[in-house]
């Protein structure tokens, strides 16, 4: 029982350590294009997922994509 | 469909979304709004709350006009939003308003936006009609 007891420690112990450390990996992770913006003069501006204004586009697109226009 | 501006423009605008859509197959609904942020013809299906979705859409319009000006750049004339589930497509029309679409996630979205901005200049000429009627 006490040999049971420890190994499911260590399993609870393993998967946490694997859960932080994608976390950590997924934070740090420089995160996808997911914005391409072209302005009137041809220049283009690309926003990052894991940027704030990235985030605000992309909240409001999933929207519409979801509803449908 | 349509609802503003004139009946004859109404219908003309469905048949210029309906002939994108036709074009361009991978685009899942498409919609006019105008530069006063009114959803003016959209391919919506039942059920879709038209007032939400082109307060959606005009909030989106004013995010990316916001980019630009922190920008320091005029307007925008193009915008692709990647939302995993789908792409959000929005090409700018004379007079402010857009010419938005929707996609699946596996959509060719250069090809989709070729075809948009083939078909901006029959909205623009269906809305310009429109105003001088």
């Amino acid at each position: 029982m006490k040999k049971l007891l420890r190994r499911l420690f260590l399993l609870g112990a393993l998967a946490g350590a694997v859960f932080a450390v994608r976390g950590y990996l997924q934070g740090r992770s420089p995160g996808k294009e997911t914005v391409q913006i072209v302005f009137d003069d041809g220049s283009v501006r690309s926003l990052a997922s894991n940027t704030t204004e990235g985030q605000e586009f992309t909240d409001i697109a999933r929207k519409l994509v979801e509803a449908g226009l | 469909m349509a609802e503003r501006s004139g009946a004859g423009t109404a219908r003309d605008l469905d048949r210029v979304l309906a002939d994108l859509r036709a074009l361009s197959e991978d685009i899942e609904s498409c919609a006019v709004l105008s530069g006063d942020g009114d959803l003016i013809s959209s391919s919506h299906g039942p059920g879709v709350d038209r007032e939400r979705v082109g307060a959606i859409l005009a909030a989106l319009v004013n995010l990316a006009g916001r980019v630009a000006r922190e920008s320091g750049k005029g307007r925008i004339s193009q915008l692709r939003i990647d939302t995993g589930g789908g792409h959000l497509l929005l090409v700018r029309l004379d007079g402010g308003g857009v010419l938005a679409a929707t996609t699946g996630p596996e959509a060719r979205v250069g090809l989709v936006l070729y075809d948009m901005r083939n078909s901006r200049g029959e909205v623009e000429k269906v809305l310009a009609e429109g105003s001088d009627r």
